[in-house]
C-alpha cells in the first residue's frame, strides 16, 4: 500500500470517527504495534538506500498527521456528553458532591457588615467603643440630664464598682459620639456598630441585649437635608429602590430637630391603610395596618452636645442617627421573634 | 394617652376625618399609635414625647390641632362661681415653696355623692378610666381635659385647722387608695394635717380621706409640685399614676386655676353643694420668656428655605409673639405652656415641624474621606472569614450570665467578676469573664435539636476586674463537638472532633493572620494546652470536664473548646506580605516510616530531626500516621517526610544519603523508633 492511497483512505475514515470506540479502532489500525505505520516503518529496510530517507520522512509526516487527527477528535468527543453512563467505573453524578462544608456568619454580623459597607462606600469610617461606659458619656454628655423623664426611655444596667463615677452598660451606641468628638476635630463621618444593653423584660420583640448602629457626621454647613439624603441612600440600599420613606418629628435629648424615620411596609406596601378603622382582623402583621415601619431615630446633633465636647456650635453642625440591628434584620429576613438570634440554633444560622 | 375625636371638637373646629387628623398629628410629631371607632366616637392613642408635657391633655392636643390645621382654638370661658356666705377658715402651710410652688384649695360643702351622668362615664371609659363616683370622675375628667391632676379629699376627715405641704419624715406611713401601704422618707412630699398624712403629693391619695358614698364636704386640691421630687418618690415606691406622670413632666401654672374652677363648677352642677372657701398659696408670677433668633436660622440647619413671612406666620400660630429685633433677628415671646422652648434650635425645630419635614429636600453632603488604615475591626473580620471558611458557624450569645453558670466553669481560675447592680433576673447577674460557658450552652441547645456535630465560634468582649480596675477585652472562643461524616471518593468516614481539630483551626488562623511566633504548650498533665504567642500566654485549648457535660445532659460526646485573647493574637499579626523567589533547583524528598511508642511525643522528635538535619534539611513534616492492624499495641506507625534543598545548586543524592542515615539512627537510638 502506498502512502498516497493510505491518505485517501484516512480522509474517508475521518468522518466516521463519531465515537470513542471508533476512534480507538482507528488508533489501533494505524498506530498499534502491528498497525499500518508500524508496517510502513518495517518496510524501510527493504527499500533502496537512496529512497529510505525520503520514505521515512513521508511516514513520519503521516504519523504526525494521524496523531493530530486523533487529538482533534478526542477534544470534540470529550466536549460531548457520553450517551450512556459507562457501566461499572464511570461517575454516578447523583452521588453527594465532596467538599468541605463552610460555616456561616451570624445574621446579625451579616446585617452589620451590609449596613456599614453602605456607609463606608459613602465615605464614613467605622469606630467601635467599650460596652462599659461612664454615666457622663451615656447620658450627661448627650444632653440627657439625671432625674429627667427623658432618661426613662433608657433604662440602664449599672455595674457594681468601687469607682467614684458610676459605671453602666451602655444603653445605646451614642456614647461613642462623645468619645470620638472629644478626641478628634471635624470633619467627621463615623459609623459605630455594637452591643447595647437595657433591662427590658424579654418577649418576642424585646431583649436585654441587642445591637445598634450609630452614625454621625459633623462639619461646617451640615444640614437636615443632608441627613435625609444620606438615610435615603441607606434605606434604598437595604430595603430596595421602591420603598418610600418618611421623616416624622420626634424628640431625642441629643438631637434637635429630631426625626423618626419610617419606610413603607415591605409586606403590605401600605395598601391596607384605609382599612385601619374597619377590618381589625385583617391588619398586616408586620406594620399593624399602619402601612409604615419605624426603622431608626435621627436628628441634628444638639448644640449642647457640641458644648460638652468643646466644639463651637455656631461653627459646626452635624447629624446623627441610630438604629437597632435586630429590628432591621427581622424586617429584612422576615423573622418574627428576636430571641431566635441568640438561641443560635444551627438550623437557624445555616439559613443565612 | 387616649383622647377622643369629639372631645377634641369641644376645643377646636375639625373638618377632616379622624384618619386624616391622625396622619397630620403624626407628621407633626404627635404620634398617633392607634385609632379605633368606639361607641360613636373615635379613640386616638397618642404617644407624646417627654419634652411636651403641654400635650398631655385634650386641651393641649386641641391647641396643637388648631396650629396644624389652621383652624382657630376655642378657649372656653372661665366659669363664674359664687362663694357662699358661711365662710370656712382654713390654713394651708407650704414648708418649702421650692417643693410646692403653688397650692390651691376649694372647699365645697353639701355635695351629694352618686353615679356620674352617662356622657361623663362614656368619655372616661373611652380613654380607659373606670368610673367611680361623680366627684372622683370629675377630678379625672378635668385631668384628662386640662392635664392638671386634681385631688378631692373628704373634708370631714381632715383636721379643720388646716393642712401642711411638707416632706415626709423617715418611717412615716400612708395607706393609699389602691396601692397598699407606703413607707415614706424625707425625699417624699406629702399633704398632711396635724394628725396624719393625707396624701402622697402629686402621686396618690390616702385611703382615710378618700371621697366615699358618705362624703358630704370636700376639699378640692389643684397644685404644682416639684417634678424631681415626684419622679424620685414614684421611682422609689414604684407607683406611677396619671397624676405623677404629669407632675413629673411639669404643669403649666396657668391651667391650675382654670382646671380647678372648671372642676368646681362641674361638681356644683352634677353633685350640687356650695363653695365656701377658695384659697391659693404661693402663687407664682413668671415673666414670659423671650428668645432672640435669626430669621434665617432654619435655612442653615434644615437646608430648606422658609420665607420670613411664613416663619412669622408659623410662630404666631404656635402662640409665640414675634417682634423684629433687627433686620436679621427676631425677638420671640414664648407662651407659658411651652416650657420646652429656650433657644434658637428649639425654634428651628418648631418651624421644621409645622412647615413639614416632607418639605425639606434630600441632599448629599460632601464627605472628606479618611485614609483607610488597618483597624482591629478588619482583623476581626479576617478572623471571622477564616473560621467560617473552616466550617465554623458564628454565634452571638448574651454578655450577661448567671453567677451559677460561671461558678461551674470558674474552678481553678483566678478571675474576679463584674457584677450587675440591677439585674432583672438571675440570668443577668454578672458580666461574663469568658465566652466558654455560653458556647457550651449553645452546644447543648443544638444537641437537644438533634444535631450530630456542632462547630461554633464567637467573638465578643469579656469582662473582669483586678484591684478595682475593670477590664474589657475581645476574646475568641471556639467549641467543637460530635462527629461529622467526611465523604471520600469510595466511602464515608466518621470524623470525631478532638483537640487536634482545634489545633489545626488555630494554626490556619495564625497562618492567615501572619502570626509566626506561636506554640502549643502542655500544662496540667496534658489536660490543658496553652497557646503562647510571642512567648506570652494568649489562650488555651481543653476538653470540657464530664461533670459539666452531665449538667448540660451531653452524653457520650466530648466538647472541645478554645479561648484566645484577640489583642494578643493581633499583636503578633503581620499582614504585610513579602515575596520570596520560588526555588530554582529541585529538592530531594526522603520519607522515613517507623513505629513509635505512644508515650513519646512527636514534637521533640521533629525538633531533634530538624536540628540533626542541618542546613540542607529544609522541612520535616509528618505525612502519614496509623494505629491498628500491623502495628503492635502501644505503638503508632508514623511517616515523616524530609525535604532537602541546597540554595543555588542542584542537590546530589550522595549528599542526602548520609544525612538520611544519621536521622534514621537518631530515631532508633534516641526515640526507640523501629524502622518499617
Amino acid at each position: 500500500m502506498d502512502i498516497y492511497s493510505i491518505r485517501t483512505q484516512i480522509e474517508l475514515e475521518v468522518n466516521q470517527l463519531n465515537s470513542r470506540e471508533a476512534l480507538e479502532a482507528f488508533r489501533n489500525k494505524y498506530l498499534a504495534r502491528k498497525g499500518i505505520i508500524s508496517q510502513l516503518t518495517g518496510s524501510i529496510p527493504s527499500l533502496a538506500v537512496e529512497e529510505r530517507a525520503a520514505f521515512g520522512k513521508e511516514v513520519n509526516l503521516l504519523k504526525s498527521q494521524i496523531l493530530a487527527i486523533i487529538a482533534e477528535k478526542e477534544k470534540t468527543l470529550a466536549a460531548e456528553k457520553p450517551s450512556t453512563p459507562a457501566p461499572g467505573g464511570g461517575i454516578d453524578i447523583g452521588m453527594p458532591g465532596i467538599a468541605q462544608e463552610i460555616g456561616r456568619l451570624h445574621p446579625i454580623t451579616q446585617t452589620i457588615d451590609e449596613i456599614t459597607s453602605i456607609f463606608v462606600q459613602m465615605g464614613f469610617s467605622v469606630v467601635e467603643g467599650p460596652e462599659i461606659e461612664t454615666e457622663y458619656n451615656n447620658f450627661t454628655g448627650l444632653n440627657i440630664p439625671l432625674d429627667h423623664p427623658s432618661r426613662d426611655a433608657f433604662d440602664t444596667f449599672y455595674i457594681k464598682s468601687p469607682a467614684k463615677n458610676r459605671l453602666l452598660l451602655r444603653s445605646h451606641t451614642s456614647p461613642v459620639q462623645i468619645r470620638v468628638m472629644k478626641s478628634r476635630r471635624p470633619p467627621l463621618a463615623i459609623i459605630v456598630p455594637g452591643r447595647v444593653y437595657r433591662p427590658d423584660a424579654v418577649d418576642a420583640s424585646h431583649l436585654f441585649m441587642f445591637h445598634q448602629i450609630e452614625g454621625f457626621m459633623v462639619d461646617e454647613g451640615i444640614r437636615f437635608s443632608d441627613l435625609k439624603g444620606v438615610l435615603e441612600v441607606f434605606a434604598k440600599a437595604v430595603f430596595g429602590k421602591e420603598i418610600k420613606m418618611r421623616f416624622r418629628p420626634h424628640f431625642f435629648p441629643f438631637t434637635e430637630p429630631s426625626a423618626e424615620v419610617d419606610i413603607s411596609c415591605i409586606i403590605c406596601q401600605g395598601r391596607q391603610l384605609s382599612d385601619v378603622l374597619t377590618s381589625q382582623g385583617k391588619r398586616c402583621s408586620v406594620c399593624g395596618g399602619k402601612g409604615w415601619l419605624e426603622i431608626l431615630g435621627s436628628g441634628m446633633i444638639h448644640p449642647n452636645v457640641f458644648k460638652h465636647v468643646g466644639y463651637d456650635p455656631t461653627k459646626y453642625t452635624g447629624f446623627a442617627f441610630g438604629m437597632g440591628i435586630e429590628r432591621i434584620a427581622m424586617l429584612k429576613y422576615g423573622i418574627s421573634d428576636i430571641r431566635l438570634f441568640f438561641e443560635n440554633d444551627l438550623r437557624f444560622l445555616r439559613q443565612f | 394617652m387616649k383622647i377622643t375625636y369629639y372631645w377634641l371638637k369641644d376645643f377646636v373646629e375639625i373638618k377632616i376625618s379622624p384618619r386624616q387628623l391622625a396622619d397630620k398629628l403624626t407628621m407633626a410629631g404627635i404620634e398617633v399609635k392607634g385609632l379605633e371607632e368606639k361607641d360613636g366616637d373615635f379613640v386616638l392613642d397618642i404617644e407624646t414625647t417627654s419634652n411636651r408635657p403641654d400635650l398631655l391633655s385634650v386641651y393641649g392636643i386641641a391647641r396643637e390641632v388648631a396650629v396644624i390645621t389652621g383652624k382657630s382654638f376655642k378657649e372656653p370661658k372661665p366659669p363664674k362661681i359664687a362663694t357662699a356666705q358661711n365662710k370656712t377658715d382654713f390654713d394651708i402651710k407650704i414648708n418649702s415653696p421650692k417643693d410646692c410652688p403653688l397650692y390651691t384649695a376649694k372647699i365645697i360643702r353639701g355635695v351629694k355623692i352618686g353615679p356620674s351622668p352617662g356622657w361623663l362615664k362614656k368619655r372616661l371609659e373611652l380613654v380607659g378610666c373606670r368610673s367611680i363616683n361623680n366627684v372622683v370622675d370629675i377630678t379625672n375628667y378635668i385631668l384628662f381635659t386640662y392635664g392638671e391632676p386634681l385631688h378631692a379629699f373628704d373634708f370631714d376627715r381632715i383636721s379643720s385647722e388646716g393642712i401642711f405641704v411638707r416632706r415626709a419624715r423617715r418611717g412615716e406611713r400612708l395607706m393609699t387608695i389602691d396601692a397598699g401601704e407606703c413607707l415614706l422618707d424625707e425625699d417624699m412630699l406629702v399633704i398632711a394635717d396635724n394628725n396624719r398624712i393625707l396624701a402622697l403629693a402629686g402621686i396618690i391619695g390616702g385611703k382615710e380621706s378618700e371621697v366615699s358614698g358618705d362624703t358630704k364636704n370636700i376639699l378640692l386640691e389643684a397644685a404644682i409640685f416639684a417634678p424631681v421630687l415626684i419622679r424620685r418618690a414614684r421611682q422609689k415606691l414604684g407607683i406611677e399614676t396619671n397624676s405623677s406622670y404629669r407632675f413629673e413632666r411639669g404643669i403649666d401654672s396657668e391651667t391650675v386655676q382654670k382646671a380647678s374652677a372648671c372642676a368646681c363648677a362641674l361638681i356644683l352642677e352634677l353633685a350640687s353643694g356650695k363653695m365656701t372657701l377658695k384659697k391659693e398659696t404661693g402663687l407664682l408670677k413668671t415673666r414670659p420668656r423671650s428668645i432672640l433668633t435669626e430669621v434665617a436660622s432654619a435655612e442653615k440647619i434644615l437646608g430648606s428655605h422658609i420665607l420670613p413671612k411664613e416663619t412669622i406666620k408659623i410662630l404666631n400660630r404656635l402662640g409665640l409673639k414675634t417682634k423684629r429685633a433687627s433686620k436679621k433677628m427676631l425677638r420671640l415671646t414664648i407662651p407659658p405652656y411651652r416650657n420646652d422652648l429656650f433657644t434658637q434650635i428649639d425654634i428651628v425645630e418648631e418651624l421644621a415641624r409645622i412647615h413639614g419635614y416632607d418639605a425639606i429636600p434630600n441632599t448629599l453632603p460632601k464627605i472628606t474621606p479618611q485614609p483607610p488604615s488597618l483597624q482591629k475591626r478588619d482583623l476581626v473580620s479576617l478572623t471571622k472569614q477564616t473560621l467560617v471558611a473552616l466550617g465554623l458557624n458564628e454565634v452571638i450569645t448574651y454578655s450577661l450570665i448567671s453567677r451559677s453558670l460561671w461558678g461551674m466553669f470558674s474552678e481553678g481560675q483566678d478571675v474576679s467578676v463584674i457584677e450587675v447592680e440591677n439585674p432583672l433576673s438571675s440570668e443577668q447577674e454578672i458580666l461574663r469573664p469568658s465566652l466558654i460557658p455560653s458556647l457550651v450552652k449553645c452546644v447543648a441547645h443544638n444537641y437537644n435539636q438533634r444535631q450530630q456535630y456542632v462547630y461554633l465560634f464567637e467573638i465578643a468582649h469579656v469582662f473582669s476586674q483586678k484591684e478595682g480596675n475593670l477590664r474589657e477585652e475581645l476574646q475568641l472562643a471556639i467549641a467543637l463537638s460530635g462527629s461529622r461524616a467526611i465523604f471520600l471518593e469510595d466511602m464515608v468516614v466518621k470524623d470525631t472532633a478532638g483537640l487536634l481539630h482545634l489545633k489545626g483551626i488555630i494554626e490556619t488562623l495564625c497562618a492567615r493572620l501572619g502570626v509566626e511566633r506561636y506554640e502549643f504548650v502542655n500544662r496540667n498533665h496534658n489536660q490543658i494546652i496553652d497557646i503562647c504567642i510571642s512567648g506570652e500566654g494568649a489562650g488555651s485549648l481543653y476538653q470540657i470536664p464530664r461533670r459539666i457535660l452531665n449538667y448540660f445532659d451531653i452524653k457520650n460526646r466530648q466538647v472541645i473548646v478554645a479561648q484566645l485573647s484577640l489583642d494578643r493574637l493581633f499583636a503578633g499579626a503581620v499582614l504585610t506580605k513579602q515575596f520570596f523567589a520560588l526555588p530554582k533547583f529541585p529538592a530531594i524528598t526522603r520519607d522515613i516510616s517507623f513505629i513509635l511508642k505512644e508515650e513519646i511525643p512527636v514534637q521533640e522528635l521533629l525538633a531533634a530531626l530538624k536540628e540533626q538535619g542541618g542546613s540542607l534539611l529544609a522541612a520535616v513534616t509528618i505525612t502519614d500516621y496509623y494505629r491498628g492492624k500491623q502495628i503492635p499495641a502501644g505503638y503508632r506507625g508514623i511517616t515523616v517526610s524530609c525535604v532537602y534543598r541546597a540554595g543555588e545548586r542542584t542537590l546530589r543524592e550522595e549528599e542526602v544519603n548520609p544525612i538520611d542515615a544519621t536521622l534514621r539512627a537518631l530515631l532508633e537510638k534516641r526515640f526507640q523508633a523501629k524502622m518499617r
